[in-house]
């Protein structure tokens, strides 16, 4: 993990065009931002204002037309697709907003993944893994596959995958969309819980305000544009 | 890796209806191949058997160049009894003087060509399964002086018989080409080899009676050695040269060098069930590869979500290669321990050949087959199944390693 402060992510002139067929979308234009480690950032905007395709430029499993990306300084604009690879599995942690895990594997093996993946051994790897499920309240479903999970269980674990390998930053695309309000609410306390007492960097998109009332800064995009970027006290 | 084979062997559990589809497919397959081979392998072993056994014998000791140029002016003296007594004193096998010729066989209605053999009874039946095929009557045995009858006794195939219209008891009278004349027999007895192409064409009188239709005095052409054990025909070859070097010339050949297209067969029988795998694993990939073209299809999110992890594009192809070398690992080791017993079983029993039996017959082989597999016959298979399991593979496989993540996590 960073510094407290330093820069993790930074966006400059992003632009984004999806083409399919003759139809040529501006999902993103020319959105600069940075994020810091620690922060607590809410990505929100209506359907269609390009959330998800920024937090997909962001994490690198996309490449912007135009503008660069910068992860711990470095342009990713010049990676290759296994160095990207790498370059999420060192740095970063997702939470979609459903289907976050291997549904073949339990959720200690999904945790573990990660970690395996990593090169950690595997007495180490197994003991971190335990650890971040039991301290989300998970303990109980070490052995358990997804299908087997109800939504907000697989969110937390999916929560716990993102966190294992203590990434610089957690990118989230609408993690709480699929929960109901009490679960949405206490997956929210957890990441709030997390960036609070161990300093995780969280950038969640959301069009719930309630989600948002939760970030310490609030980006609203508009049809591609950053329209506004506040910080709120905590 | 083994995260990479736990992922693979549970997907093929998830998915277990259609892994169990395509397993069928390759046990059932593979079973077919190795039933083929078999099936072949105791076909060719069955033509050299029978001919083996009824005329060919291991090992034939013959005068110097009769090999090339089979006539009965290339004889051994003296009945052949220095030569017998030298075979016999080693104990190198069972040996049986023949004198074989061409010649005629003769009724009122029909002449059919005959190859003519004189034999020591006695010797014979120890070299020979003729002595024992008989279907009616009885063989030249040494009681032939109970043979109730003026003319020499003679034992023929059951198609001669049967294109002669002769039955045991009738007169046949045999013509040999030269100076020798033509005698009068009367059929003794009437035997079934297995082999329609041999009894249509062997008749056996007894040795002095050859000698004498073929006026050959006391010359044999041919002294016959049967050995328990088949393998041994070279070693055996290779004394017997040593000890008849003091001989007057003779040559020692193997059946296999006697017969070399015999020997052949077998080896061209391989070539030819290689057209048949090709046919059968050709089905199986694609079998296998739509399986997985599935079954990367249905994934496709789940392939988004390794990407985002950090899991290269290559160790996505690597999975779904892994997926495709179990399913065919395992159906191949489900085959193997299908066709293996199985084979064995039908090596024991044989297999009847039903209403082809009358083809196959034509052409020298008996009317049961009994499949058999040898060592060598299984790394093609395996080694087939392996390239395809890699072929099949590797067009899912690389569907699935080149999806762009952002676009496989949008996939509904
Ligand atoms: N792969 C794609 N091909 C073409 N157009 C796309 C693609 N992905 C997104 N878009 C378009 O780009 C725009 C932004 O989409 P994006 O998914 O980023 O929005 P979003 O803010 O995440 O919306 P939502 O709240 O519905 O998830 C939309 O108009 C969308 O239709
Ligand atoms: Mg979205």
């Amino acid at each position: 993990m960073s510094e407290a402060g330093a820069i993790v992510l930074e966006a400059r002139e992003v632009s984004k065009v999806y083409v399919s067929g003759t139809v040529r979308t501006r999902a993103l234009d020319g959105v600069s931002l940075r994020v810091s480690s620690g922060e607590r950032v809410a990505l929100s905007g209506p359907s269609g204002s390009g959330k998800t395709t920024l937090l997909n430029l962001l994490g690198t499993l996309d490449r912007a037309s135009s503008g660069r990306i910068l992860l711990a300084g470095q342009d990713v604009g010049r990676l290759g697709e296994a160095e990207l690879a790498d370059l999420r599995l060192a740095r970063l942690g997702f939470v979609f907003q459903a289907y976050n895990l291997v549904p073949v594997l339990t959720a200690l093996e999904n945790v573990e993944l990660v970690l395996l993946l990593q090169g950690v051994r595997p007495a180490e790897r197994r003991r971190r893994a335990e650890l971040a499920l039991d301290d989300l309240g998970l303990g109980e479903l070490l052995h358990t596959r997804p299908g087997e999970m109800s939504g907000g269980q697989q969110q937390r674990v999916a929560v716990a995958r993102a966190i294992v390998s203590e990434p610089e930053i957690v990118l989230a695309d609408e993690p709480t969309a699929n929960l109901d309000s009490k679960t949405a609410a206490s997956l929210l306390d957890l990441m709030q819980q997390l960036n609070e007492e161990r300093g995780v960097t969280f950038l969640f998109s959301t069009h719930d305000p309630r989600v948002m009332e939760r970030a310490l800064r609030v980006i609203r995009l508009l049809d591609g544009r950053i329209e506004s970027d506040e910080r709120r006290a905590p | 890796m083994s995260a990479l084979f736990r992922i693979a062997w549970r997907n093929l559990l998830r998915g277990w209806r259609r892994s169990a589809v395509v397993l069928a497919s390759i046990v059932v397959g593979l079973t077919a191949c190795f039933g083929i081979l078999a099936w072949t392998v105791g076909l060719g072993h069955n033509g050299i058997d029978l001919a083996v056994r009824t005329h060919l014998a291991h090992l034939a000791i013959h005068a110097r160049g009769y090999h090339a140029d089979s006539s009965t002016d290339r004889r051994i003296p003296g009945d052949g009894a220095a030569v017998l007594s030298a075979v016999e004193r080693e104990g190198l096998g069972a040996a049986a003087p023949r004198l074989v010729g061409d010649g005629l066989v003769q009724t009122a209605r029909r002449n059919l060509s005959a190859v003519i053999v004189g034999v020591d009874a006695a010797r014979e039946s120890r070299v020979s399964s003729v002595p024992d095929s008989l279907v009616e009557g009885a063989y030249l045995d040494a009681a032939a002086h109970r043979w109730a009858s003026r003319l020499p006794p003679i034992v023929v195939g059951e198609e001669m018989a049967r294109r002669l219209g002769a039955e045991v008891g009738d007169k046949l009278v045999l013509r040999v080409p030269g100076d020798a004349g033509a005698g009068a027999f009367r059929v003794r007895g009437i035997y079934r080899s297995g082999s329609s192409a041999f009894d249509r064409s062997f008749v056996y009188v007894t040795l002095a009676d050859a000698q004498t239709l073929f006026a050959l005095g006391n010359a044999v052409t041919e002294i016959a050695l049967l050995l328990s054990d088949a393998a041994d025909a070279p070693q055996v070859q290779k004394r017997l040269r040593g000890l008849l070097a003091a001989e007057p010339p003779l040559e020692v050949l193997r059946w296999d060098e006697r017969q070399p297209r015999l020997a052949q067969m077998i080896e061209l029988m391989d070539q030819f069930s290689w057209v048949f795998y090709a046919v059968v694993f050709a089905a199986m990939a694609f079998g296998i590869a739509n399986a997985l073209l599935m079954s990367v299809y249905e994934r496709i999110r789940e392939f988004g979500l390794l990407r985002s992890m950090g899991l290269r594009g290559s160790r996505i192809l690597l999975l779904v290669l892994v997926e495709s070398f179990l399913l065919t690992g395992l159906g191949t080791g489900i085959g193997l321990g299908l066709a293996v017993p199985l084979v064995a079983w039908l090596g024991e029993v044989g297999i009847g050949m039903g209403w082809f039996s009358q083809a196959l017959g034509e052409y020298g082989f008996s009317d049961r087959i009994y499949p058999e597999l040898r060592p060598g016959d299984f790394p093609e298979p395996i080694g087939m199944a392996a390239a395809t399991a890699l072929l099949a593979g590797l067009w899912p496989a690389l569907r699935a390693a080149r999806l762009r993540p952002a676009e496989a996590l949008r996939h509904v």
